[in-house]
């Protein structure tokens, strides 16, 4: 048998695991493509109703309009929420592979994060298609900066994924935790309250959360005129993004064994 | 050429963190087949696994200086939701190779696992043999230098195995094998040599008969204690 090298190797597992969750993923249940679309517009027509409706407020929130700022909310922190969730199931699901010596519970879930990046990357160019035709205003206004904080949140929910798949496959409880924080993330975040609205002496406490930056941070790349907190920093957000990337692989290289044992 | 040196093992757990494997030192020649013996619990598949690279020893080093290939087992190794067909197909891509070479193994485990329409359902539809047949010819696709077996000929039926066996056969020579096997027959049909793993320590034997002999008086020695319900 021919001698590979460990990149090329790792580029036929990676290439391998791809195209089998990329099916997974897409085709074995066959609803999944509907609900990939279907469950963030039945979130955002939810939200929407309790907005209007149940509280009857305008329909501008400091200089963006409530339906696209809420969308792009929304679509950020599903990329960030998805990859992290997926991360942690992921060594988990593929546990009967590792018998390939050359399948590392790293390579599950780099390449998962690479997948849900794509797909959730897909499902909003859809949404800004549909939201030009609906006449939405879901055109970013500064298409760079809004990539850039897409990326930077897809990057931090990949960092998160690697510190928690790593953790949960040593002490499982960890999974639960995440499971029960993913929705009060949400609201932490200033996914569906704008951050901008809570009291000044909460505000240091939500610029704690790097999440939080992410999706101001792409909110600023879609309205131009949006108007934010002061403290939020692109910077901040990296840090995290570099800190948690780092532990996560260093967890992974450390307790490949164990993970692969569990 | 496959050197084990001063290796010991154990797991972690809660209670009893004991020894598995003890201070083993062994040099498997190329070439050479190979049978692990040893009672239940003993360590003989723990041994599989750690010269598969499945697992790392607690202590000391494990050189492999030949391709060896994953451990051919009972259970492991596919995703029960995916068909047999794609299950190969990721193997496959994980060993490298363009889609000539994918096309090639693909085809040969059809034709070796000769479980006919089957390929193309879900493996959790299929039957032990099934799997065994399906597991066991996409091994062989794989030219090896050294093919590790943990009793993965056990649930074959009697065509399978004679076909299993002409296989293995066939590499002596090119390949050779180190298999966990309580079928005397086999150990004796395909190895040379024998390793007896007993109390955490691994005997090597020039000749599989003496290992096979050693483990069979060691059993007699003991007393067989039968618990009687009352």
């Amino acid at each position: 048998m021919k001698k590979r090298t460990p990149w090329q190797v790792t580029r036929a597992v990676w290439y391998a695991m791809f195209m089998r969750e990329a099916v997974a993923r897409t085709m074995a249940d066959r609803m999944a493509w509907f609900w990939m679309l279907a469950e963030p517009i039945m979130f955002v027509t939810a939200m929407i109703f309790v907005r209007t409706v149940i509280l009857g407020r305008t329909r501008m929130l400091y200089n963006a309009d409530f339906v696209p700022w809420l969308i792009v909310g929304l679509l950020g922190f599903f990329l960030f929420r998805e990859n992290m969730m997926r991360s942690l199931g992921a060594v988990e699901a593929n546990s009967g592979l590792f018998a390939y010596r050359q399948v590392k519970p790293v390579d599950s879930v780099l390449v998962r994060c690479f997948l849900e990046g794509i797909l959730k990357s897909f499902i909003l160019v859809l949404f800004i298609l549909g939201g030009y035709l609906l006449d939405l205003k879901l055109i970013p206004d500064l298409a760079l900066e809004a990539m850039f904080a897409w990326v930077s949140l897809w990057l931090l929910g990949l960092g998160i994924g690697l510190v928690v798949s790593a953790l949960a496959g040593l002490v499982a409880e960890v999974g639960i935790v995440v499971k029960l924080l993913s929705f009060p993330l949400m609201i932490l975040s200033g996914v569906i309250l704008p951050v901008t609205m809570l009291p000044y002496f909460l505000q240091p406490y939500v610029l704690m959360n790097p999440i939080a930056h992410g999706i101001e941070l792409l909110r600023l790349g879609f309205f131009e005129h949006y108007v934010t907190l002061p403290g939020i920093n692109l910077l901040y957000l990296w840090y995290w993004i570099i800190g948690t990337v780092t532990l996560g692989l260093m967890l992974h290289i450390r307790f490949e064994m164990r993970l692969k044992a569990q | 050429m496959i050197k084990i040196h001063k290796m010991w093992k154990r797991y972690h757990h809660h209670i009893a963190n004991d020894w598995i494997l003890k201070d083993i030192n062994l040099i498997i020649p190329p070439k050479v087949s190979v049978g692990l013996i040893g009672h239940n619990g003993a360590g003989k598949s723990t041994l599989l696994r750690l010269i598969a690279g499945m697992d790392s020893p607690t202590r000391g080093n494990i050189w492999r200086k030949c391709s060896v290939s994953w451990p051919i087992g009972l259970s492991g190794g596919f995703k029960p939701s995916m068909t047999g067909r794609q299950n190969v197909k990721f193997v496959a891509r994980v060993m490298g190779g363009g889609d000539e070479e994918i096309q090639r193994v693909i085809a040969f485990v059809q034709d070796f696992a000769e479980i006919g329409k089957s390929f193309d359902e879900p493996v959790q539809t299929y039957s032990s043999g099934m799997q065994a047949r399906l597991r066991f010819g996409l091994s062989l696709a794989f030219d090896f230098d050294v093919y590790l077996s943990d009793e993965a000929t056990a649930v074959g039926d009697k065509a399978f195995k004679a076909k299993a066996t002409k296989a293995f056969k066939k590499r002596v020579g090119k390949s050779s094998l180190i298999i966990v096997s309580h079928s005397e027959g086999i150990i004796k049909d395909l190895c040379k040599a024998g390793v007896w793993v007993h109390d955490g320590k691994a005997r090597w034997y020039e000749d599989v008969n003496e290992a096979l002999s050693d483990y069979t008086d060691s059993l007699k020695n003991r007393t067989i204690k039968v618990p009687t319900s009352s």
